[in-house]
Parts: C-alpha cells; structure tokens; sequence
C-alpha cells in the first residue's frame, strides 16, 4: 500500500515547510502528528530538531516506512506559517483530501515575500523607529531610516550571492556603523551611537532568542541550544562589525582624520 | 509617551512586514510591540530597573500574543516575533562593543552585564507568560469556533 507512505510525505512536507520559515520545534511536531492522526495512521513516531525531521509510520507492518529530512535554518515567513496552521486545522478537521492538502501545501510554500522595494522601505522605517525609541532627535531618526534602507538593500544583496551568516551580519553591522560615521563625519550635531543602534535592529536576533526560549520551554533542550548559539553568534558578529569600524575610525582620526 | 507608543507601533509593525506576516495580522502585531512598550515604560517611570521592566514588558507581551493568538486561531510566533524587537537588547550589544574598543573595560563590563541580565529577563517573562494553561486561552477562541 503506497497510502501510508503518501501521507506521511504529506506531514513530514508539512513540516519541513513549517520549520524552513521559522516555526518552533514543538509546532513543527504537533503538526506532523495531528496529521497522521487525521489520517488514521495510528503508530508513527516523530522527532523534530530545529533542523531536521525525522518520522515513522507503521513500523510492525507490511507498508512500514521512514523519512528523514534536513532543514537548513533559513528566513523568517510568518504569512506561510500562518498559512499552514490553517491548512493543518482544515486537515484535522477532515475537511481536505489528500489531492487537495498537496495543492493547498503548494500553494502555502509559494506565498512570496514582499516586494523588495516594500522591504527596503519598512526596514528604513523600522530603523527610523528604534532609533527614536532609544533617544534620537528628528535628525538621528532621519539618517536611521536612509541607513536602514540601505542596509536592506545590503542585506538582499547578500542573500542574492548566498553569503554565510557571519558575513552578512558583520558586513551589515559594519556598513551601518560606516554610513553613520559617515553622516556624523558631515553633520556633527548627529548622535551616532542612536543611529547605529535604530540600524543594526533589523539584523539583532530577535527571532532566533524568542525561538529558543520557547524550544526550551517545551523540553526541546537541543533545538533551543541550537537556536542559542545562533543568537549569540549572532549578536556577537553584530559586535564584531561594529567594533572594527569604530576602530579604524578612531586610528584615523589618531593619525591625522583622514576622514574629517 | 503616546508619540512614543505610536513609533514603537509603527516599528514593529514595519519588522512584522520585513517578517512577510500575514496582512490581516500586522495591526495586532504592532498593538502588542506598543503594550510591550507601554509596560516597559510604565515600570521604568516607577523607579523599576531595566531588567524588571523588561520582565514585566515581556510577560505582558507574551500573554497578550497568547490572547490574540487565540482570538484570531493563528501562531502566536506571528504575533510574539514582532512585538518582542523593541525590548530585545541591541543597544546592549552596541554599547558593549563600543566600550570594549574604547578600552573602557569597566563600563563594557557593565553594560554586557546589562545586556545579559536584560536577555535573561526577557527569556524569563516569555516562560512566565508561557506557564498559563492552555486552556485559559483556549476558552477564548471557542465562541469563534462555532
């Protein structure tokens, strides 16, 4: 019988999509078994990590089967994980066939991010924002929000050329901190350290600390300390790209301000 | 204080677009980055430290995300991811690194110190909001339901 084995594909597709756009272990699991469960398989066993999914069915019968996905940590999409949460629901509730749970999961997974320019423009916008919160005058939310876009425009750059964490969070931190010296150098009234701080929001792990919390709340020691240390090094390439241009700023300056 | 809520409002709700979150939902995002806010700088006017108000602000903000979570039968990551930038510790980080290539090694110290208590306070008020049963919240989404 190829049915067990259609269905599980089903949930452990589910699954990997869940967890590719940013979903917590705990929801990634409980989907996958609500699931199987909706379509009467009645023994399975599933364990998710944060990347990777690995799920049985039927094991002590004739149509036993197992599959193993890895998922590579990937960006944030909260529409297709709203999207999926959805579909699980009408699946549990027996209101979608296997056919159309494949059309519907298609469908789910292809819900494209936003156009370029509206990113480019919110996380200006976003920049702006923090910026202000944490103490900078119109002029400061200004420049946070041109460094902002530009900074998005970086960062969609990067991700074109498929750059590794590291590199983008410490290239992003450190075209901040330049473009903000960089105004500071032209305008002296400007307080640079407000807007590097309104800038280097976007790339602060914010998503990555909140998902480990909660993986840890939920006894997923592992895929919490995963997410852990992708919040650490995170902040700390954030820190390390900050740092070297403030240095080499403060050393020109010492020489003989080669950039005043 | 109300100018400043609406900043924060419209910042979250610009990282919740950067986040690619549902349409529909960016308003409630920004709803819970404000009352995350607003919390934070309520417990600050009260003399609290940042480490408190940040515990408070995120238990408040978790339970709220909890709320609308189940009033609108969506991921509460929707609503939780967004609101919870303005407390996360990004200043913390900047000031760290600055003081420590300034050579200042007492106030890098401080403010990673800072940093680290603000971090274990939020980590703490999203478990606190977090230890609510379920079914508290699930009592809300039924009358939805039918």
């Amino acid at each position: 019988m190829a049915v067990t084995k259609e269905i599980l594909a089903l949930a452990v597709e589910m699954g990997d999509a869940l967890l590719r756009n940013g979903a917590e272990v705990y929801r990634v699991e409980d989907t996958v078994m609500h699931i199987l469960d909706a379509y009467e398989i009645e023994n399975y066993d599933v364990y998710v990590l944060s990347n990777g999914i690995f799920a049985s069915a039927n094991e002590d019968r004739d149509d036993a089967c197992s599959m193993v996905r890895h998922v590579p940590l990937g960006r944030t999409h909260l529409g297709r994980i709203a999207a999926l949460n959805e579909l699980s629901r009408e699946i549990c509730a027996h209101d979608c066939s296997l056919q159309d749970a494949w059309v519907h999961l298609d469908d789910c997974r292809t819900i494209p991010y936003n156009h370029n320019l509206i990113q480019c423009l919110f996380c200006g916008i976003g920049s702006a924002g923090f910026g202000y919160l944490y103490g900078g005058n119109v002029s400061d939310t200004l420049c946070a929000f041109l460094i902002g876009m530009l900074l998005q425009i970086l960062l969609l750059f990067l991700a074109r050329r498929k750059a590794s964490k590291f590199i983008t969070n410490i290239f992003g931190s450190a075209g901040v901190t330049l473009l903000a010296l960089f105004f500071y150098s032209l305008w002296k009234t400007l307080q640079y350290d407000k807007i590097i701080i309104g800038s280097i929001m976007p790339l602060v792990p914010g998503i990555a600390l909140t998902t480990s919390i909660r993986d840890f709340f939920n006894g997923d020691y592992l895929s919490g300390a995963i997410h852990m240390i992708d919040a650490v090094l995170t902040a700390f390439c954030i820190a390390v790209g900050v740092g070297a241009v403030i240095t080499i700023y403060r050393s020109t300056l010492d020489i003989g301000g080669v950039f005043l | 204080m109300i100018q400043q809520l609406l900043i924060c409002m419209a910042a979250t709700v610009s990282f919740a677009i950067l986040f690619t979150a549902p349409r529909k939902e960016l308003i409630f995002c920004g709803l819970t980055g404000a009352v995350g806010w607003f919390v934070y700088l309520s417990c600050l006017n009260g003399g609290a430290g940042k480490p408190v108000a940040n515990l408070a602000a995120s238990f408040a903000l978790t339970v709220l995300s909890r709320i609308i979570a189940s009033l609108r039968k969506n991921p509460v990551t929707v609503y939780l991811i967004a609101g919870i930038f303005p407390l996360v510790p990004g200043a913390g980080i900047y000031y760290m690194s600055y003081y420590f290539i300034m050579n200042k090694m007492d106030l890098c110290s401080a403010s990673g110190m800072e940093t680290i208590k603000v971090a274990g306070a939020i980590v703490l008020g999203i478990i606190f909001g977090f230890s609510l049963p379920q079914t508290w919240f699930n009592a809300l989404s039924r009358p939805i339901r039918r």
